[in-house]
């Protein structure tokens, strides 16, 4: 029997999974590796335990079980997360670790790029936010302040071009990965100059941009012998992760749009065009050529609940963190819609979409003597919310949206699904899988395949197994409460500023 | 009992045990002049504080210590009182000279412990990568002191090989608690994180499972279990990839031989080094090396 393998090199792990020809998953594996923080604004992770790491679970899960169930591998199809850096020489060597899209080093580089008289034709042409995550902020950085680096450099590539590098020999960049570099010109598909200009590098240091169902890419054949793979496999470069997702929760197509929430989080919509904003809010990422995914990203998913439990959780029966998590939601469900008047502002990381502003900080707002512990696990939970929920309501005045999908660790947990089906007032569907990333990256790789005649065709095939209705009366009581935390995250600009001044000061 | 200190050599309490080069319970006060100013201690030192609030000053870091808290340094540390003297209060302290013992944590304790190599070695470890040597809050260890002064000055049928039993149950005591405390079980993907920095840079070092669970306090099986929650792999295969992508690093680097390359990273020998790699990249280092000239 055929089969397909997709790879997900993530933020915290490579994901492979292995699906039939009908889009079923039959088999996956994973293997973590670390972000390393040598200062605190720093993201770094090593290529080469990346690469290692891929291999090893590529090669445990073709040795466990498709050999040994005698699937055919046709294709292999990857993906992975946006906006990561790594110099290499000449020679393909890594010049110090990958720069990863939470590093936040070049918060100046950004400031000068948004100020710069191209600036915004620069946002408008690439679909990229100007933020420190973006590869062409982060590529200017080098030049500012590790010249010798990048003198040294012979290609700035992503960690998902160093694997294929790896693997093939090739360096090469699929539109999906560069469309998120803030260096390619998404409408006409090609490197954009007046980004290369501002980032003082040429095109030749950049890898040559693909479409994303490329498939004239080769396991150089040592690969090809220590995995048991047939010569000439098959490699689909693929695309990114949040697109990936995008299509694998199966939203291509008007009237629809996904929210994921993971330890960070975004509301996306996907279509033919790119979406327009007069304030610069939203991202527009290529899927595929002809299809973009636009929406915002937000900083303070998951992993504001997870800091909320380490120190406010009860440990104390020497209890495992997801059991304590579990305990603080259970606490959460025992009180009503509003927290009883506790408002919080979830911006611990500082906040993307859509304030765009990294000094955002977090805030209890509304405490009153009666309030207890469960009042703050609530509010936590819901302030969460009320921000994915802020970003789908500025997307809906550009794109009207009737079904929401769901996907992400975070956002399925039934709580989450059904606050936020309140707070959006609209039917929200649960999909019928367990990583619409790999599920994304199967469908692209099939359509590719010629399974599926189109993308949209794709997409029709992901089910929803569960739907989630609103609760009138929580609605409105939501309405209420988010109009004062959209007034607060406005108004509390100079404040953020103010703190945040002497937080740096420490 | 009243206070003492007995020296190694002048106690005759002592004669049966000559690794305890001190043991005392003091009691202070007033406060003298240079009484206790800071420098690296003999062998391993522990020292409990029964009563009293001292300001310490260990291995060039400031500690304040209450009753209960416990201090831990070996002989490449320092210890002593940030003034010089000691503050008014009440400690106890035993100081042990192991046959063996290196700042890398080679540890051999010598014939009188009854703790296995292994864990010798793990104790070794622990105590060579600690960077917080006090102890907060470790009621445990004063009945262990009391029972090792009672035996010691009772010198009851079986005393030596009591006071040799406690001496072991002290020292687990004491680095149960300390692998515990930093690592408290809440956050295991932060534990796994710090373990492996360490790792990594203590690449060529031959780590066995008893040992790295150990540093992060918790048992094999647990540990083992955490481990492939987390990362996919077993705590050895995750070891093995670090080492070969550190190994992938200094190939790039034409002065090093596969020889130097496969010790720093940790593999017995060139062979070890070479078949692993192939197994996992396809290439022998070798041609990897060429595929990057």
């Amino acid at each position: 029997m055929d089969c397909i393998i997709t790879i997900d090199i993530n933020t915290s792990a490579v994901k492979i999974h292995a699906f039939d020809m009908n889009g079923r998953m039959l088999s996956w594996k994973k293997g973590s590796y670390p972000t390393f923080h040598p200062q605190p604004d720093y993201s770094e992770q090593d290529p080469e335990q990346i690469f290692i790491t891929t291999l090893y679970i590529l090669k445990n899960l073709l040795n466990e079980y498709i050999h040994p169930k005698k699937y055919k591998v046709t294709a292999i199809c990857f993906s992975s997360s946006m906006h990561s850096v790594l110099a290499v020489d000449k020679m393909g060597t890594p010049l110090g670790n990958a720069i990863i899209w939470a590093d936040n080093r070049g918060i100046k580089e950004a400031e000068a790029l948004k100020k710069h008289p191209k600036g915004e034709n620069i946002f408008n042409t690439t679909g990229t936010p100007i933020h420190p995550m973006s590869p062409i902020v982060k590529i200017t950085w080098l030049k500012n302040h590790d010249q010798v680096r990048f003198a040294q450099t012979y290609k700035f590539i992503s960690l998902k071009e160093y694997v294929i590098k790896q693997l093939t020999g090739e360096y090469v960049v699929d539109h999906s990965i560069a469309s998120s570099t803030g260096l390619f010109d998404i409408h006409q598909l090609k490197w954009n100059q007046d980004s290369l200009d501002f980032a003082g590098i040429t095109a030749d240091r950049l890898s040559e941009p693909l479409s994303v169902f490329n498939t004239n890419l080769f396991l150089k054949k040592e690969y090809c012998f220590t995995l048991g793979l047939p010569a000439k496999t098959t490699l689909i470069i693929g695309a990114s992760d949040g697109c990936l997702a995008t299509l694998g929760a199966g939203i291509v197509g008007s009237g629809k749009a996904t929210i994921t929430i993971g330890s960070s989080g975004a509301v996306r919509v996907a279509g033919k065009e790119v979406l327009k904003d007069k304030k610069n809010r939203f991202f527009n990422y290529l899927l595929a050529e002809g299809y973009y995914v636009s929406g915002g990203p937000t900083n303070n998913g998951g992993v504001v609940f997870e800091w909320f439990a380490r120190q406010f959780g009860d440990f104390s029966e020497d209890l495992d963190f997801e059991d304590v998590v579990n305990d603080l939601f259970k606490e959460a469900a025992q009180v009503k819609a509003g927290a009883e008047g506790l408002l919080f502002l979830p911006y611990l990381l500082g906040e993307r979409a859509p304030l765009w502003n990294a000094n955002a900080r977090g805030m209890y707002f509304g405490l009153n003597i009666s309030h207890e512990r469960k009042h703050f696990v609530r509010a936590t939970l819901e302030g969460i919310l009320f921000e994915m929920y802020s970003i789908g309501k500025i997307l809906e005045t550009h794109r009207n949206f009737d079904s929401i999908y769901i996907n992400g660790a975070y956002a399925s947990l039934p709580l989450w699904t059904q606050i936020l089906t309140d707070m959006y007032g609209k039917t929200i569907h649960v999909n019928d899988h367990h990583d619409s990333v790999a599920l994304g990256t199967a469908l692209l790789g099939l359509t590719q395949l010629g399974v599926y005649s189109n993308l949209e065709a794709a997409a029709s095939t992901v089910k929803s197994v569960e739907t989630y209705q609103p609760n009138p009366k929580n609605h409105e009581i939501y309405m209420k409460y988010f109009e004062i935390f959209e007034r607060l995250s406005h108004k509390l600009k100079d404040e953020f500023e103010q703190i945040v001044a002497l937080q740096q000061g420490i | 009992m009243s206070q003492f200190i007995l020296y190694q050599g002048k106690a005759k309490e002592l004669s049966y045990f000559p690794y305890i080069i001190e043991f005392a319970n003091y009691k202070i006060q007033n406060i003298q002049l240079n009484s206790h100013e800071i420098k690296a201690s003999e062998g391993i030192k522990i020292c409990l504080i029964v009563d009293g609030k001292f300001d310490w000053n260990i291995d060039g870091q400031p500690f304040l210590l209450y009753p209960n808290d416990v201090s831990l340094t070996c002989s490449w540390q320092t210890i002593g009182s940030s003034k010089g003297a000691y503050d008014i209060g009440a400690l106890m302290w035993i100081t042990i000279k192991p046959l063996h013992f290196e700042a890398n944590g080679e540890l051999v304790l010598g014939e009188w412990s009854s703790i296995s190599e292994t864990d010798q070695r793990v104790i070794g470890k622990i105590l060579s990568l600690n960077k917080k040597p006090v102890l907060t809050r470790l009621k445990a260890c004063q009945q262990i002191f009391q029972n090792i002064e009672v035996e010691l000055f009772a010198k009851e049928l079986g005393y030596r090989t009591r006071v040799n039993h406690l001496i072991d149950e002290l020292l687990i005591t004491a680095v149960r608690h300390l692998s515990k405390q930093d690592n408290l079980r809440r956050d295991f993907p932060q534990t796994f994180l710090k373990l492996e920095q360490t790792l990594r840079e203590n690449l060529s070092y031959p780590w066995s499972v008893e040992e790295m669970a150990g540093l992060v306090g918790l048992g094999t099986t647990a540990f083992s279990e955490k481990v492939k929650a987390v990362s996919g792999f077993s705590p050895l295969n995750y070891l093995i990839n670090i080492r070969i992508s550190e190994a992938i690093k200094l190939l790039s680097r034409k002065d090093l031989s596969l020889t130097d390359i496969a010790l720093e990273t940790g593999f017995y020998s060139s062979q070890h080094f070479s078949s692993t790699f192939k197994k996992l990249t396809g290439y022998t280092p070798r041609e990897f090396r060429k595929n990057t000239d």
